[in-house]
């Protein structure tokens, strides 16, 4: 059984808010907007460049079309930059021993260069 | 949400493993070449696409060239060093002079020579294609590289 004081903060506390009221107008379109960020799953920007990425990646890569198109690209972009990379370390290796090769051959040219 | 990280984490990851993959792949050949006892001649294999029996009779082409270079070049350091000595001590073409310039300039012949015919014999081990392709490129790049414009500058 409560003590006869706290029912009365009791009663109190409920004709409080009864009669409060809420007279500041709200800015506006403030529902549409409130719908528009439940809908988007929208982070406010203050909340830093890391959790609106996070935000992104987990929107995105949800979706498996796009998680399947996302690991595509990035697996055509390694093979590629190692074939373009090998490529071109091969000519540069290729045109050393080349060029060593003829010095090795023809002592004049080593002393020349 | 953690599988979103891990399709994310996981294609940066398969990326990296496609580069590396594709990398190592590429460049193995080159690498065993420079990994080789003599890479130049480990090129010259890979380039005109030698025969194993093909490579070997060439290293010993090789081994023997190398070994006569080698008394050519201490010769040549001979006669270079007898000029300068000579040349140290006047101020005029003196018959010394003059004949060990002659002597220097039939060495130089004479490894030339030696070169040339060492080139006619690795063409000659090579497949007749393969053999001639050889034979233009090295030229080109030996007695045949400097031109008389070349000599001016």
């Amino acid at each position: 059984m409560k003590p006869e004081n706290e029912l009365d903060s009791e009663r109190l506390l409920e004709r409080t808010l009864k009669e409060w009221r809420v007279e500041d107008p709200l800015p506006p379109a403030f529902r549409e907007k409130v719908w528009r960020r439940i809908d988007r799953g929208e982070i406010p920007a203050a909340e830093g460049l890391w959790a609106r990425l996070s935000s992104w990646i987990n929107r995105s890569l949800s979706r498996p079309a796009l998680a399947a198109s996302y690991v595509a690209v990035l697996l055509m972009a390694g093979l590629a930059t190692g074939y373009w990379q090998a490529r071109t370390d091969n000519a540069r290796v290729s045109q050393e021993l080349r060029g060593r090769y003829v010095r090795m051959m023809d002592p004049y040219r080593m002393a020349r260069h | 949400m953690r599988r979103a990280w891990l399709i994310f984490v996981g294609g940066l990851l398969l990326a990296l493993a496609a580069y590396a993959g594709f990398y190592y792949a590429g460049t193995a050949r080159c690498t065993g070449m420079m990994r080789s006892a003599t890479p130049e001649l480990a090129w010259l294999k890979a380039e005109y696409h030698l025969s194993d029996a093909e490579f070997e009779r060439i290293c010993r082409l090789h081994e023997a060239y190398l070994a006569g270079c080698a008394e050519r070049c201490r010769l040549i350091d001979e006669r270079n060093a007898h000029l300068r000595h000579l040349l140290a001590a006047t101020n005029t073409i003196t018959p010394e002079i003059e004949q060990t310039l002659a002597q220097a300039a039939a060495l130089r012949a004479e490894c030339q020579k030696q070169m040339l015919q060492q080139f006619f014999e690795v063409s000659r081990t090579m497949p007749p294609g393969q053999g001639k392709r050889y034979l233009d490129w090295v030229q080109e790049q030996t007695v045949l590289s400097d031109s008389h414009s070349q000599m001016h500058h």
